[in-house]
């Protein structure tokens, strides 16, 4: 029965993302496109901005670029849509007796999807560009999959915690736009001053992106002693999330006002 | 009612809302919606909750469908794996998908399997009367259209127990008649109900037991015919 319950949310969450994604597409006249055409076109943004400033063009800097850019927006997206999910569904679990995860998993999932779609057109577009496959890549699944747990576990519990406290959200956002720039999305580790280099690294994310560039740009093995503790950060959170989404699943409705 | 067993037993159960605060409101209340509830439902029979509006009846609802743990005493569920639902109209749709996957996705937030709505699909289709409309997205649907779907979907998902809010009929007159026809149906079989309305004639006519629920606790039940004909007659003692 325990396995049948959790069959039916896994479901849930598998057809629900498949209608959110389908619901997208249908939503805008270039549909899809977008999935590829957003990314790339912040991508251009900050190109511009970055080659402008420091004087370092060509395609090491777009490729460069798009590499942070691609990893933080499925970050940031799935986060901040994800955690909003269980307000904007209230109505729905209100009525229905729902496990409050199910609604942020499939906002991740639908993000997921679209970082996958748009990395299919980065890999050509790094083939082409001079950076065909190489042995490492096979380090890319794993650096995905602990980039997907980070999201989860980051994500769950902000879902709970902005339900709870509206003003959370307005803090959140702040904190994201601060970790948009130290995370080494527009530039590279060398340019951070040797003394704060190990603070650098101490953010998930800036070991999730550097590690995506050595594998891709430089063509060497990501460091897997700061993967290693990426990861180990990684499964506290999600032990933490669960342990939270447990603790207020009941009674997280009595407990807000939306 | 002695022969029948209980499949769910309240005992002080107590619910509490807690609103939240903000700095520049003093509002420090809790509101407890249900308190010192003892109230035993019987396999198979047929419940009506009477009470006004804020007594705690919705909030029950939620309690027996597993949405809120409660806050004080205890709930006991006497048989396994019970599907306790609560008859919602279309929550969850999703505006730019159509009717059919509407449908399915639908049914699986109330409990069923994908493959489970899948087989029923064609009696949904029927029964909601939709026609082609069945297939278009369901933004270009009328309130009522909506209805229908949502109603037609919940008639599918065949819930052990069936919790039904003061829905007793949707739509058009047309349909108004078909959903009522096939509701009240589900109030002759087995099926545990428990029905919340403000018409006594329907709790008469529908339920084997009554009960009046006023502040969060119960002040009559028995009989339905009884304890709707005392409601009536007090209601106005209370409302002051």
């Amino acid at each position: 029965m325990l396995f049948q319950t959790l069959k039916r949310y896994a479901d849930i969450v598998f057809y629900r993302t498949i209608a959110g994604i389908k619901s997208e597409g249908r939503q805008r006249y270039l549909g899809y496109l977008w999935f590829l055409l957003e990314p790339l076109l912040s991508t251009a943004v900050f190109y511009i901005a970055y080659s402008q400033i420091t004087g370092r063009g060509g395609r090491d800097a777009v490729l460069l670029i798009l590499i942070g850019m691609l990893l933080w927006q499925w970050f940031e997206g799935s986060i901040s849509v994800g955690a909003g999910s269980i307000k904007t569904k209230f109505h729905v679990l209100n009525q229905c007796n729902l496990p409050k995860y199910i609604f942020p998993l499939v906002s991740i999932a639908v993000h997921t999807w679209k970082f996958l779609c748009v990395s299919v057109v980065f890999f050509t577009l790094a083939s082409i560009l001079g950076f065909p496959p190489n042995i490492y890549w096979l380090y890319l699944p794993l650096l995905f999959v602990v980039q997907l747990l980070l999201i989860i576990s980051i994500a769950l519990p902000i879902s709970i915690g902005v339900t709870l406290w509206a003003d959370l959200q307005i803090v959140i956002s702040s904190i994201f736009r601060l970790f948009f720039f130290i995370s080494g999305i527009f530039f590279e580790v060398k340019q951070v001053p040797e003394s704060v280099r190990e603070y650098f690294f101490w953010n998930p994310m800036a070991v999730l992106i550097d590690s995506g560039r050595s594998i891709i740009l430089r063509n060497e093995a990501p460091s897997l002693q700061r993967l290693g503790i990426t990861i180990v950060i990684t499964a506290c959170f999600l032990v933490f999330s669960f342990a939270l989404h447990a603790r207020y699943d009941k009674r997280i409705l009595k407990l807000t006002n939306v | 009612m002695s022969e029948l067993a209980p499949i769910i037993t309240l005992q002080n159960a107590g619910i509490c809302y807690r609103p939240l605060r903000s700095l520049f409101t003093k509002n420090k209340k809790e509101i407890w919606a249900l308190r010192n509830l003892n109230l035993t439902f019987y396999e198979g029979e047929k419940l009506g909750i009477l009470g006004r509006n804020g007594c705690g009846k919705s909030t029950l609802m939620r309690v027996l469908a597993g949405i809120y743990e409660l806050d004080e005493g205890r709930i006991t569920f006497h048989k396994k794996n019970l599907h306790v639902e609560l008859l919602s109209l279309g929550v969850g749709f999703e505006s730019n998908l159509t009717g059919r996957e509407n449908a399915v996705l639908n049914g699986m937030l109330m409990g069923k399997s994908r493959q489970y709505m899948l087989e029923r699909l064609d009696s949904i289709h029927e029964f909601s009367g939709l026609g082609d409309f069945f297939d278009y997205p369901v933004y270009t649907y009328s309130s009522g259209m909506n209805v229908r779907l949502g109603f037609s979907v919940a008639m599918e998902t065949d819930p052990d127990i069936l919790l039904v809010d003061e829905v007793l009929g949707v739509g058009d007159k047309i349909f108004h008649e078909k959903s009522s026809r096939a509701l009240k149906e589900k109030f002759t079989g087995n099926r545990t109900v428990v029905l919340i309305s403000h018409q006594p004639a329907n709790l008469k006519s529908l339920c084997t037991r009554a009960v009046w629920l006023e502040r969060g606790a119960i002040l009559a039940q028995g009989d339905p015919g009884e304890v709707s004909k005392f409601y009536e007659e007090n209601i106005h003692a209370y409302t002051k």
